[in-house]
């Protein structure tokens, strides 16, 4: 299979990009782009999972009626009879990106640059290699990671480091990032490949809108993780040299920070739980205690600051594109064994410890001016881990409840009641997620909600945010072996159901060997550095596109200004997969009657399936029409004016 | 055979200062006998749980731990005599409770963890695992014993016995020469 032939019927079908005429094809080189949802492979084709048939792609039914198709394909392919011919449309403030491939028949030697024809304004491109992974399970290669190059890049195919025989393919991401200020008139840009004595190009024309992406995002995408000891692992060319000094070293918190800013950088944020389900606590996640009872206190905020200060005043993020901002939200170390000790559980030194030291933090931050975050009370453990008695996580027990209750009244007798500080009591609920929205009112004000249960709660998001709840809901990072277009399903399904924040559950463990034996990255959206001489984390495929379908997500959505917001979903369900809203929900079934602790596993997926049903198999065009539809409408934006 | 090479074990030479923890740890392994109530640990875990810790079904993965439950009562008095042990040592070190399974002699699981998240046994999320030989030399015979197969780490298991004088759980005292602060923050 090669880009131009199935391939490119697809990418037509998309209305997006690229056209190669045969004369280009410059005598076993070429240089070819694809839309970010085709990934290329390592040979020449699209990876299996996003070649699919073209009349699937864009049924004839499923043509937008409330705009004509010429309009709603403003990246059209204009096929010229001399070159290629790229045009992207893009809205200031956000990103627009594709697939760049290096081509070439026979190994050897090759440069690939990228240049605008004038004046470049204030655009910047970022280009990036593509790792190509060998996946176990299927035995076939994705390109996911991704490195970042500098230009002119100078390299060879195969990729030495790549390691695959038989490559004769080589494909790099482009993100072409548009800042607020930028001049809204259209660029043109040339990417061109040099091996052999011979030359491929592709061109590029931006029209830069003169709408501008928000800054603040409709849904915040999370970004979860646990502990540090992963850090030594994943960096041994650090971890190595530094011994024991690792976990304290300036360097340490360097790479905590780094991984913020990719996620910040994202459209994103990132979370670090610091303790275990026994209640041990990392040194960095808290300050140091000493005492017992009416004595115990904080000594020591030294490695607590160093992890968490430029985090909460935001001077971690100077620098970045989307400038320095504190993280809006970030767990406490606070579990049922700390700052209390569980010995003391019941009894009033149980309270004493947890009220004057919560009340000490509570200080701390204060007097550090860090009022900008909110700082989560969680619980994370389950019994099933054997550190306590109750489910802090995912309550199926109703039971538990009480232990919320109590907490509850401990942090409120914690707090001054004019803290500017804001503390949340946030709970990760499922089982008897229906009952704690009830019995927690009030207590808990901060609900990461499981994806299955919430789906049957139609009613539910908006309760909770006329409250003044956070909800936000959960599931993980799709497996490099799915469409690359199956990540958007998070950030559309939770505007879709008004939800303002999912969480990936774990988004840094790639496994033990990402390179050469992948298991596909259902637990990772960033890979360590350490291999290519980068002291952090490099970003992927998948996060790019997640990226950009939040950012166009967040235009959309500003967009209320000027059409009702039921009929910006109505559009955007339909564009995406065909469906109406309302076929984001499932009906209640008959046993959510019934305990919770009755329920089962195979009952709570069945009933489940209807709504998921629609999101199982995302075409690769999914988002690219409601990208078309959003630039659409920010075409349209100064006739308003 | 299996009892002197069990004892043979115990016996493996240790450092100086595995030898004045493996002291420290079997005095608080000796105390743990006589403190733990093993009628209380027999409470800990609900029928409810023990009956779906062995169902599997690949249509439900999480059966068994999604109906893991215990009496918090007898589950949190335990819990702070293990803490109230543990703080005899003059160094970091938990006391976990474990105990076996009825109609599965080739099983153990691990009850109750302690706040260093310290084990030499436990494979981590395990509900049960195969019995450890140790563990069942230890509810054979009542006697302690110590384990240090793990560089760096010595356990102690001591019986706890219930109002009948049977022996129903034990417990491991353990501790780490170089505490990693770092292990098990999951």
């Amino acid at each position: 299979m090669s880009l131009s032939t199935k391939a490119r019927a697809i990418v037509l079908a998309f209305g997006f990009m690229t056209a190669v005429p045969l004369a280009a094809q410059n005598a076993g080189i070429e240089l070819l782009a694809s839309p970010e949802y085709l990934r290329p492979d390592p040979f020449g084709g699209i990876v299996v999972a996003d070649n699919v048939a073209p009349d699937k792609v864009v049924p004839e039914r499923f043509a937008p009626d409330k705009v004509t198709p010429d309009k709603l394909a403003p990246d059209k392919v204009r096929a010229s009879a001399s070159s290629n011919l790229l045009h992207l449309e893009g809205a200031r403030g956000g990103y627009v990106s594709f697939h760049l491939v290096v081509k070439m028949s026979q190994p050897g030697p090759y440069t690939l640059s990228l240049g605008f024809d004038r004046d470049q304004g204030k655009l910047q491109a970022d280009l990036f290699r593509e790792w190509f992974h060998f996946t176990e399970s299927d035995k076939q290669y994705y390109p996911d990671a991704l490195i970042p190059i500098t230009l002119p890049y100078h390299s060879r195919l195969p990729e030495p480091d790549n390691r695959i025989a038989a490559q004769t393919a080589q494909a790099f991401w482009v993100d072409l990032w548009i800042p607020r200020d930028a001049e809204p008139v259209a660029y043109a840009a040339q990417a061109v490949l040099e091996a052999g004595g011979r030359r491929s190009s592709v061109s590029i024309e931006l029209k830069v809108l003169p709408a501008v992406v928000p800054d603040e995002d409709v849904m915040l995408m999370d970004h979860n993780s646990y502990g540090t000891s992963w850090l030594a692992e994943d960096y041994p060319s650090i971890s190595g040299k530094l011994g024991e000094g690792f976990f304290q070293s300036d360097v340490f918190f360097r790479l905590i920070h780094g991984y913020h800013r990719i996620f910040y950088e994202h459209r994103g944020i990132f979370h670090q739980l610091g303790y275990g389900h026994a209640g041990k606590v990392g040194p960095e996640f808290a300050p140091v205690l000493e005492g017992s009872g009416r004595a115990r206190h904080v000594t020591e905020w030294n490695l607590y600051d160093r992890h968490y200060g430029p985090l909460f005043d935001g001077s971690a993020f100077a620098g970045t594109r989307r400038g320095a901002q504190p993280i809006p939200f970030v767990y406490l170390p606070v579990n049922p064994e700390w700052p209390a000790s569980f010995l003391n559980w019941g009894e009033p030194g149980y309270e004493t410890e947890f009220v004057n030291v919560l009340a000490e933090m509570e200080r701390h931050f204060r007097d550090k001016g860090w009022t900008r975050t909110h700082f989560e009370v969680f619980f994370n453990h389950k019994k099933r881990y054997m550190g306590f008695s109750w489910d802090g996580d995912e309550v199926r027990f109703p039971a538990d409840n009480r232990y919320f209750l109590e907490y509850g009244r401990l942090l409120k007798k914690a707090l001054p009641p004019d803290t500017p500080v804001k503390f949340v009591f946030r709970a990760d609920t499922s089982w008897d997620m229906e009952q704690q929205f009830k019995d927690l009112a009030g207590v808990v004000n901060m609900w990461v909600a499981s994806r299955d249960i919430l789906s049957w709660l139609p009613r539910a998001p908006a309760m909770l945010r006329q409250r003044g709840d956070v909800i936000w809901f959960y599931s993980g990072p799709p497996v490099v072996t799915q469409p690359a277009s199956t990540i958007t399903q998070f950030p559309i399904e939770g505007w879709m159901w008004g939800v303002g924040g999912f969480v990936h559950w774990l988004t840094v463990g790639a496994g033990s060997d990402p390179w050469f034996h992948f298991d596909g990255g259902g637990t990772a959206l960033v890979y360590s550095g350490d291999r290519f001489g980068i002291a952090g984390p490099i970003p992927s495929v998948r996060l790019k596109i997640q990226r950009n379908a939040v950012q166009d997500l967040a235009l959309l959505a500003s967009f209320t200004r000027r059409k009702p917001l039921d009929e910006l979903k109505r559009e955007a369900a339909r564009l995406y997969n065909r469906t109406a809203p309302a076929d984001w929900w499932n009906p209640r079934p008959a046993f959510a009657t019934e305990p919770t602790y009755n329920w089962s596993g195979m009952a709570l997926n069945a009933a489940t399936k209807l709504a998921m049903s629609h999101l199982e198999h995302i075409d690769p065009a999914a988002w690219a029409r409601v990208r078309q539809y959003v630039m659409l409408l920010a075409a349209e934006e100064p006739k308003l004016k | 055979m299996k009892a002197l090479l069990l004892t043979v074990m115990s016996l493996v030479p240790l450092g100086a200062a595995e030898r004045d923890m493996t002291r420290e740890l079997d005095e608080v392994a000796r105390a743990a006998t006589i403190m733990v109530d093993g009628d209380a640990c027999q409470r800990i875990v609900t029928p409810r749980a023990l009956d779906y810790m062995f169902k599997k079904d690949p249509r439900d993965p999480w059966v068994d731990g999604d109906n893991y439950d215990v009496n918090d009562q007898a589950f949190i008095a335990v819990k702070k005599t293990l803490i109230r042990l543990s703080h005899l040592a003059s160094f970091p070190c938990d006391v976990n409770l474990w105990m076996p399974i009825a109609g599965h002699t080739d099983k153990i699981r691990v009850v109750i963890r302690n706040v260093n998240e310290m084990s030499q046994f436990w494979p981590w999320g395990k509900l049960y695992q195969d019995m450890i030989p140790q563990m069942k030399h230890v509810l054979e015979t009542g006697r302690r014993i110590t384990v240090a197969e793990k560089p760096g780490w010595v356990s102690v298991l001591a019986p706890v016995h219930d109002s009948l004088d049977a022996t129903v759980a034990l417990v491991e005292v353990v501790s780490q020469t170089r505490l990693d602060g770092h292990e098990n923050v999951k």
